[in-house]
């Protein structure tokens, strides 16, 4: 009960700021200006738009996890707003999930919106929607948990512009872990070589989640496929959730 | 049968030092503090900015850890959950999340203290009557005033009915009015049975509503104990005023200790009160008579003030 309250009050602050209306209208921007790549690209209109609503719908959500994410607990030491919550009875990990669980709220319904903006502007062009469509969303929230759980453990680590360089960098490492090990014949055998491996292994493989280019084309991917990819993110997430409540455990604030 | 009544607050040895995070170098705010709070107590914490008093006051509510030492609560170890049940906190210039009205943050606390839906309800009606909310209740605390605020930190710090208060400075920064808010919400939770502990550096609200002080300098207590125990332990003259005496007779009889003549009569000031004794007798003796007999304590300021001068 008490890891609701603060969840809802998290969700409760994000839908009273203005900031996430303005991300909200730029993605419903993108997703209609898909359209305009779609004229240049003959008989491509739909895929494109699939393409690029799914493309928005991750950039925009990542968006919103790393800038509310990595101030979330920050924010509140910063503020002093946790003064009197800590001094209720109230374990601290369960204040570190609650703010968790309400960020994850709104993105899902951040997600939803954009998924439902984006459905009905594919069928309006005349295109369908497909399970695959779906899947790739749900994939798309599922990292989007996961950089959250980042940017929470980070939120109470460090300041919240180091907190979103470092979930921006994992964002975009993390999308690209092959060039981590693919690396150019010099580098063999090099330090370098050790240490974009340890990255490599150590950093979530975000690419594990895009299927965008299956849901553009149409493609169907394999429930088996869906479901390990979402026992791979649930596995990351909560790891980071234990050691993010593990460290605001004894934080001095 | 006698109740074995429980103290409210205790500290044994508690001590913080804060460690830079280069080198090895800290700074020890609070310096091995045995503190006792009898229960229905109003407890004053006095001390001056970086004393140790936020300190001590962010330990009992589990926000910081101590170094050393340990603390209870209702007699429950602080680093237990249980200890916080019993805590209502008001932190000095309590911070709310501003895009809440005072209906919704009482809520909110009041969930995160196990309260449910209704029963937040019933201390809505209850604590915004107490404390003027009424009219507020639906307007978000952004541009709310120290006064509004400390009365909604008030309203948070009762939620849940908390048997002790721990108020951290609150009075700092109010106007006469809201001071005698804060004064008066004190003293009425002394009458509920609360206990109340507070710091404090506004020394006449201080002297008028607890039952003792703890004086704390440089993360030591120097002092603890009933106000007017302390107080009487120096007095520092005895103010004495006498009529009926002839004109000049007072001045020149009594010039040891003649101060001056009002219309009240001849003022003498003495410094000890057998001294002040045979000077009642004399001036008797002369035909004088006895308007006024007041042994003038040290003002709970002049005490503090020597407090810190003496552990210098």
């Amino acid at each position: 009960m008490r890891i609701l309250a603060v969840a809802k009050n998290t969700f409760r602050e994000a839908v009273r700021d203005k900031v996430l209306y303005v991300l909200l209208f730029l993605a419903a921007a993108a997703i209609f200006g898909s359209k305009a790549l779609g004229w240049i690209s003959i008989g491509q209109d739909i895929k494109i738009v699939k393409d690029i609503s799914l493309a928005a719908i991750s950039v925009f959500g990542v968006l919103i996890a790393i800038f509310v994410g990595a101030s979330l607990i920050y924010k509140e030491i910063d503020k002093r707003t946790l003064y009197i919550i800590l001094a209720r009875p109230i374990h601290r990990y369960e204040f570190v999930i609650g703010k968790y669980l309400g960020l994850a709220a709104v993105l899902a319904v951040v997600t939803v919106a954009m998924t439902i903006v984006a459905i009905a502007y594919i069928l309006v062009l005349g295109g369908d929607v497909d399970a695959v469509f779906l899947e790739a969303v749900l994939l798309i929230y599922w990292q989007l948990l996961l950089i959250t759980a980042l940017a929470t453990l980070l939120s109470s680590l460090a300041s919240p512009i180091l907190g979103a360089i470092i979930v921006f960098s994992v964002f975009v490492f993390g999308n690209a872990t092959g060039i981590l090990v693919d690396l150019p014949e010099q580098l063999r055998g090099t330090s370098t070589e050790w240490i974009f491996r340890l990255v490599y292994y150590v950093i979530p493989n975000l690419a594990n989640f895009d299927i965008k280019a299956e849901a553009a084309n149409g493609v169907p991917v394999t429930g088996a496929y869906v479901v390990w990819a979402l026992a791979y993110g649930f596995i990351y997430t909560a790891m980071l959730l234990v050691v993010a409540a593990a460290a605001f455990q004894d934080k001095d604030v | 049968m006698e109740i074995q009544r429980v103290n409210a607050i205790v500290t044994h040895g508690l001590t913080k030092t804060y460690t830079s995070h280069i080198g090895r170098s800290g700074m020890r705010a609070l310096d091995g503090l045995d503190l006792t709070v009898a229960e229905n107590e109003v407890f004053g914490f006095l001390g001056r900015n970086g004393a140790g008093k936020t300190t001590t006051i962010k330990i009992l509510c589990s926000l910081l850890h101590p170094t050393g030492g340990r603390a209870e609560i209702m007699g429950r170890d602080i680093r237990l959950r249980e200890a916080r049940r019993a805590i209502g906190f008001l932190p000095e210039n309590p911070y709310f999340y501003e895009y809440l009205t005072p209906r919704e943050t009482l809520h909110f606390y009041g969930r995160l203290s196990g309260l449910d839906t209704s029963a937040c309800g019933r201390e809505w009606d209850k604590l915004s009557k107490l404390l003027d909310l009424t009219e507020i209740g639906d307007q978000r605390i952004r541009g709310f005033s120290k006064g509004m605020r400390q009365r909604v930190g008030c309203a948070v710090a009762l939620v849940g009915d908390p048997p002790v208060l721990i108020l951290d400075e609150p009075m700092s920064g109010l106007d006469p009015l809201g001071r005698r808010m804060v004064r008066e919400v004190i003293l009425r939770m002394r009458d509920e049975g609360k206990t109340v502990f507070f710091s404090s550096h506004l020394l006449s609200d201080v002297e008028q509503i607890c039952d003792r002080v703890g004086v704390l300098v440089q993360g030591k207590l120097t002092v603890s104990g009933r106000l007017n125990e302390l107080l009487t332990r120096r007095i520092d003259r005895i103010e004495i005023i006498a009529t009926g005496l002839t004109e000049g007779a007072a001045a020149a009889e009594f010039a040891e200790a003649f101060e001056r003549h009002s219309e009240d009569g001849d003022h003498f000031s003495v410094t000890e009160i057998g001294a002040a004794n045979r000077l009642v007798e004399r001036i008797l003796a002369k035909g004088g008579r006895l308007f006024l007999f007041n042994p003038m304590r040290e003002s709970l300021e002049e005490y503090f003030m020597r407090q810190q001068e003496e552990s210098r």
